[in-house]
């Protein structure tokens, strides 16, 4: 090839980075869809060529660069879409694609798990809350009527500035490095996957398993004391308030 | 089987999707959400590595990446209905005076 790798993982950062930049909401302005679907294009074919340049001749895999455009796409609208209803629903599709992606790999239970936990237990709660604090209630897609604050997002140039150079830095990382490639035993993991992840989580990664299940039960108890409706107690009533009139009223706080 | 390689850029592009949202946005449920985009570059991350060692290891440590982000959203969110209902507004700019 003429144009060495790392270069080509630099346009792609930069392409993102600039479609990312043409998506955000900006001053009230919906943001021009042509030109993002434009950048978002031609920013994904370059991914492909750099991920069919990686996979070299003998193993293109044009499934998997589907999937990773899909993917990415979906989680730059999670990132500039006005709505927080649309970026938790683009989120279902990030997810999705991951676990196929995963799944592609051979980390079969990992990518179920994935689906099973984020698509079907915290993406329910986020929608959850999301219904549960917008507060105008005619949205009907025009701009006027959604709320300051999904209108407008802060910095937007510093802030996909310092995102191209992540992605240039990290994606270049890779891309150079010379990893030391084990020579395939991936396919006894790959066959056997979950019974392996089981055998590893129940002797290597025995404690960890409890200090998670400790952590899951802290993190319960805490949600529930932080989100706890304070109920006024009958010694906050105590001036001037007839037996039985206590528990009536409630002080905003 | 795709190169890890691949799967490792694809999950370095996303963390970064992730950052650029949590900067930006100023709305703290997509922040949130923004944070979990994050963890799944993170995921792919260390699958990729995993693969690229040949063990299993990798997919065992996806898995608890798996609880905190479990662990990160039941928490989060519950801070976030916390703060809505003191400012009625989800706007991170109105906790300005956090900063100190």
């Amino acid at each position: 090839m003429s144009v060495p790798l790392v270069y080509i993982s630099y346009i792609v950062s930069a392409l993102f980075a600039f479609g990312i930049f043409v998506g955000l909401p900006k001053q009230g302005r919906f943001p021009r869809r042509g030109a993002f679907i434009v950048v978002m294009a031609v920013a994904s074919a370059m991914l492909i060529y750099l991920l069919q340049l990686l996979f070299g001749a003998e193993s293109r895999n044009i499934t998997f660069c589907i999937l990773a455009v899909l993917g990415l796409a979906a989680a730059i609208r999670v990132v500039t879409h006005p709505l927080p209803v649309y970026s938790a629903l683009y989120f279902v599709f990030v997810v999705l694609a991951t676990a196929a992606m995963l799944i592609q790999v051979g980390a079969e239970f990992l990518g179920a798990a994935l689906v099973i936990v984020y698509a079907g237990a915290i993406l329910v709660t986020y929608v959850f809350v999301i219904m549960l604090s917008q507060q105008s209630p005619e949205m009907k897609g025009r701009i006027s009527a959604m709320l300051d604050y999904d209108r407008s997002a802060r910095e937007p140039v510093w802030a996909t500035l310092a995102c191209f150079m992540l992605m240039a830095v990290l994606a270049g990382m890779i891309v150079e490095h010379p990893w030391k490639t084990v020579a395939q035993p991936l396919s006894a993991v790959a066959t056997r996957n979950t019974v392996e992840l089981g055998r590893l989580l129940m002797t290597d990664f025995a404690v960890s398993v409890e200090l998670a299940a400790v952590l899951l039960m802290v993190a319960l108890v805490g949600a529930v004391a932080i989100a706890r409706k304070r109920l006024p107690q009958a010694a906050d009533f105590s001036d001037h308030k007839a037996p039985g009139e206590a528990g009536k009223t409630v002080v905003p706080y | 089987m795709p190169n890890p390689t691949a799967l490792m850029i694809v999950g370095a592009l996303l963390f970064a999707i992730g950052v650029v949202g949590f900067l930006t946005r100023r709305n703290m449920i997509v922040m949130f959400l923004s944070t979990e985009v994050m963890f799944q570059g993170v995921l792919m991350n260390l699958v990729g590595m995993g693969l690229l060692h040949g063990n299993i290891q990798g997919q065992g440590l996806g898995i608890f990446v798996l609880v905190i982000a479990a662990v990160e959203a039941g928490l989060g969110l519950a801070i976030v209905v916390m703060l809505y209902r003191r400012r009625g507004t989800l706007d991170a700019e109105n906790w300005r005076s956090l900063r100190g």
